[in-house]
């Protein structure tokens, strides 16, 4: 192959990762109802938040973050929903670690991380997003759900 | 646990960034005098085994990243945890070690090996995505990968 072509594949392939990020980019993140109208078992998530194991949703919603150790941007994404906690009393955040619990991802159907559910205030989930949700959809959701 | 060791994530992505350019040279020469995208794919070898056992042996990308480019920087917004990144470099090393042994037999594998080296380190590098560590969950699931 001469040098021409080689450029050609070459650049190809550059053109096909820039492709790739950009559908990321925007795809990523952007979330979907969920239509199981599954209600989550607090019970079965078995989760903690400060050393004390959670039993009750929030008042209008809860967020739940699927995160494993071997995620990237699962703590900045964690670090942004806890501070929307702080800032609305009728939200509760958590936190599942799921690296070691399969189960729970082979469950919910989660193949990536970090994954968020939003759910309403009886713990039944309206929302998912996979990968680093955009913060203008979250609160969209918020707001329907009077958590804002 | 061991103690978590907490990194500036520009330095990964610093790395991936010269990986993404040694891994499209090789994928250039691999259509054409494919016995230097070998030879490259040895040097990428060699790096990915670095970052992956080499614990206390300085790397050339964080010796290169700490010497010139964190100076010209600002303070890093956060740190991160080190896990994620030496993970994407476990995922590195599969493929470099395909496209090494690949290159013994095999010459299309190492333009194989180079073309997904490059897409992951690009788009770590330059879009901030980590093929590997998204990949993560659905390998276990699958049940290619053991904790």
């Amino acid at each position: 192959m001469g040098p021409d072509a080689t450029l050609i594949w070459a650049g190809s392939l550059f053109a096909i990762a820039i492709a790739i990020g950009t559908a990321f980019r925007f795809f990523s993140g952007r979330g979907r109802r969920d239509k199981t109208s599954e209600c989550i078992d607090l019970s079965k998530l078995k989760v903690g938040k400060n050393g004390v194991l959670v039993t009750e949703f929030g008042k209008k919603t809860t967020l739940v973050q699927f995160s494993t150790q071997y995620c990237g941007q699962c703590p900045g994404v964690r670090r942004s929903l806890s501070q929307l906690e702080y800032r609305h009393g009728a939200l509760l955040y958590i936190d599942v670690d799921i690296t070691n619990r399969l189960d729970l991802a082979a469950h919910f159907s989660i193949s990536q991380t970090p994954t968020v559910f939003i759910l309403d205030g009886l713990g039944e989930i309206k929302f998912r997003i996979g990968g680093v949700p955009k913060y203008a959809i979250i609160r969209a959701e918020l707001e329907k759900l009077g958590a804002l | 646990m061991t103690e978590l060791k907490r990194i500036d994530p520009r330095g990964p992505r610093f790395g991936a960034a010269i990986t993404s350019v040694f891994a499209i040279i090789a994928f250039g020469f691999s259509l054409d005098t494919w016995v230097y995208a070998w030879l490259i794919m040895w040097v990428l070898f060699a790096l990915f085994a670095l970052s992956v056992f080499g614990k206390n042996i300085t790397h050339p990308y964080s010796y290169l990243f700490q010497k010139f480019v964190r100076p010209r920087l600002s303070a890093p917004a956060e740190l991160e945890d080190s896990r994620p990144p030496h993970f994407a470099q476990q995922v590195g090393l599969s493929f470099a070690v395909f496209g090494v042994i690949s290159g013994f037999f095999w010459p299309l594998g190492v333009t194989i090996a180079a073309a997904f080296i490059f897409l992951a380190a690009f788009l770590n590098a330059f879009f901030g995505l980590c093929l590997g560590c998204q990949m993560y969950l659905g390998l276990r699931r699958i049940g290619l990968l053991r904790q």
